[in-house]
């Protein structure tokens, strides 16, 4: 009897092979993060508040980048060109235009996207370090543009971005608490709308340029055209993040098209991995927490930050997500 | 049911003259083999044919009509290849490889809303595929984990994902094992009779095994067009290429 028992656990056991405890422990770890998310505002300080609205803004922006760097494996060094746009998009619409703001998001979107498949269509043409400079030469474009720029105050910036009217609701996003949730909903739509499209169809011929571009055409693919396609994905995602950025701080500047903040996704991106689903918004988080606590101890945090980089990639290769899913598999 | 024509073929790197003045027909349902010495421009001749290189000059037909000049078109036009040095996805598994090739040709390869999981039928057509090729028991392995022979295998069904009218395979056995080989024959055999096949091998047993015409190139040239016995005894073959293995075959 006793026996039947034991044996009967040690088949249940088993059955738990490593994909599916991976796969519970992340559903766990999701779980309590979008519960920890919902709680955040009534549990800590404003100010923890506050670094998990840029860790989650930033973690849209690594998102965008991922679906270049990780899934089609395209290094791009002007994503921050898109971030800006997208700031500058609804400032124009809204201040400048005096369009409503509901107008101007999608009328931003729209526009971007269109100019990325324009970008896309010149940058895809090349790869590598090519791929990485051209795309760099446009953002610069971009940002020398900016600071020129009369109608947007130049190198000043302009201010009054507005954020969304929730009056509807009978709330007030200017409140710290409300637009909190605000970013939490965007952020959760557009991770998983990243997420989805990587997942998909089209998503896994990205995936096969990525492995090799040669091949892909030789299956059939006309791989321009999905390289593009997943230039496009990126830039409106990367605008999504700037128009967030824009409204978090009522204030956009040509800094938000600087070459810093492309490499800085680009970093985020290295450090949660390239590889996991949750890779851009652990990234993320490390990335942002990581200059907060160096910027608090010294004004020359950006050296510490290059050796904090440095080992994570030195210890984990395939960023901190895969090092994380690996320890669970090699566990006995 | 399609016939491969190649006409006053020509293609220069250069002042190096690769393939001079090619013609060759294939009919439909034809298993033939190109084969040649290293550098008689076999592979370039396939490349020539896919659209990895466009011609210095000549055609390339299928059933009578231009085949189309990039990569992927010609690949949907009903040409599909393997390639001499593996080009796979190594990172992906096996199953994966072949679902994404099978794809190419299912009205989901664009859509972006929706997960790949929901093409059950792809999964299917990917199982099948690696059924051929004997390779079942690895579809969840990442290719990069196979051993040679396997990916040369993978290769071929790649290849044969594509669902083509004339399949093209530059030296498929080349590194496998007897077993391997073997396993390629049985295979190439296999296929529908209405497949026209264009083979370039080294391996003459493969050759002799699968194929009823052989072509022999040199130089870019076509140095004889025939059956087994008609090149064994073909005295010119005999100096460029086979004098050294099997003349006495
Ligand atoms: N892109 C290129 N540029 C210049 N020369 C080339 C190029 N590709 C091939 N060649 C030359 O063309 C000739 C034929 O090459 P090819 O690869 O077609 O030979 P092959 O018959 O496939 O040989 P093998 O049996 O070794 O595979 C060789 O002399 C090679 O050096
Ligand atoms: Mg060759």
């Amino acid at each position: 009897m006793s026996e039947e028992v034991t044996i009967a656990r040690t088949t249940a056991r088993d059955d738990i092979s490593p994909a599916a405890q991976v796969r519970r422990a992340t559903f766990v770890l999701v779980g309590s993060a979008v519960l920890g998310a919902l709680a955040l505002p009534w549990l800590s300080t404003s100010y923890a508040t506050t670094l998990a609205i840029e860790i989650m803004i930033a973690a849209i922006f690594a998102s965008g980048i991922n679906l270049l760097v990780g899934t089609t494996g395209l290094v791009s060094l002007g994503q921050g060109m898109f971030l800006g746009l997208g700031g500058y998009g609804i400032g124009i619409g809204t201040t400048v235009l005096g369009l409503p703001l509901w107008l101007s998001v999608p009328a931003t979107l729209v526009l971007v996207a269109t100019l990325a498949a324009a970008i896309g269509a010149v940058c895809t043409r090349t790869r590598g370090v090519e791929f990485l400079l051209i795309t760099l030469a446009f953002s610069q474009m971009f940002y020398g543009a900016a600071i020129k720029l009369r109608l947007t105050n130049g190198s000043d910036g302009m201010s009054g971005i507005p954020r969304p009217d929730l009056g509807l609701l009978g709330l007030n996003a200017d409140s710290p608490v409300v637009f909190y949730y605000y970013i939490l909903l965007v952020t959760m739509l557009a991770v998983a709308a990243v997420w989805r499209i990587a997942e998909s169809p089209f998503g896994s011929v990205l995936a096969a340029i990525r492995e090799s571009e040669r091949r892909a055409a030789a299956m059939g693919y006309a791989v321009s055209s999905y390289k593009v396609g997943a230039f496009v994905v990126a830039a409106v995602t990367c605008a999504v993040a700037g128009i967030l950025q824009s409204q978090y701080t009522y204030f956009i500047n040509p800094d938000s098209m600087s070459w810093q903040l492309s490499g800085e996704g680009v970093l985020m991106v290295i450090i949660g991995s390239t590889t996991a689903v949750a890779g851009p918004l652990v990234g993320a988080a490390v990335f942002v927490l990581a200059k907060q606590g160096l910027s608090v101890l010294t004004t020359e945090y950006m050296l510490f930050f290059g050796i904090f980089f440095m080992l994570v990639v030195a210890f984990f290769r395939n960023g901190v997500v895969e090092a994380f899913k690996s320890a669970f598999r090699s566990k006995p | 049911m399609s016939t491969l024509e190649v006409r006053s073929l020509h293609k220069a790197f250069g002042g190096l003259d690769v393939i001079s003045n090619l013609n060759l027909t294939v009919p439909p349902g034809q298993r033939r083999a190109v084969i040649g010495p290293n550098g008689a421009g076999k592979t370039t001749f396939l490349n020539l044919i896919t659209g990895w290189l466009t011609p210095t000059s000549g055609a390339v037909l299928i059933d009578g009509q231009a085949v189309a000049t990039h990569p992927e078109e010609v690949t949907h036009a009903g040409i599909a290849r393997s390639f001499q040095r593996n080009l796979l996805l190594e990172d992906l598994t096996v199953v994966e490889n072949l679902r994404v090739a099978c794809q190419a040709f299912h009205p989901c390869r664009r859509v972006f809303w929706r997960s790949k999981r929901e093409f059950g039928d792809l999964f299917e057509q990917a199982r099948q595929a690696a059924e051929w090729m004997h390779l079942t028991d690895i579809l969840e392995v990442p290719v990069t984990h196979l051993s040679y022979g396997q990916k040369r295998q993978l290769e071929v069904a790649l290849a044969l994902c594509a669902k083509p009218k004339i399949l093209l395979m530059d030296e498929p056995a080349a590194g496998t094992s007897p077993q391997e080989r073997a396993r390629l024959i049985d295979l190439i055999n296999r296929l529908p009779k209405d497949l026209t096949i264009l083979l370039v091998e080294h391996d003459m047993d493969v050759v002799f095994a699968t194929c009823d015409i052989i072509t022999v190139l040199s130089y870019g040239k076509v140095l004889a067009t025939g059956t087994r016995r008609d090149i064994q005894e073909d005295p010119a073959v005999i100096e460029a290429y086979l004098g050294r293995r099997h003349a006495r075959g």
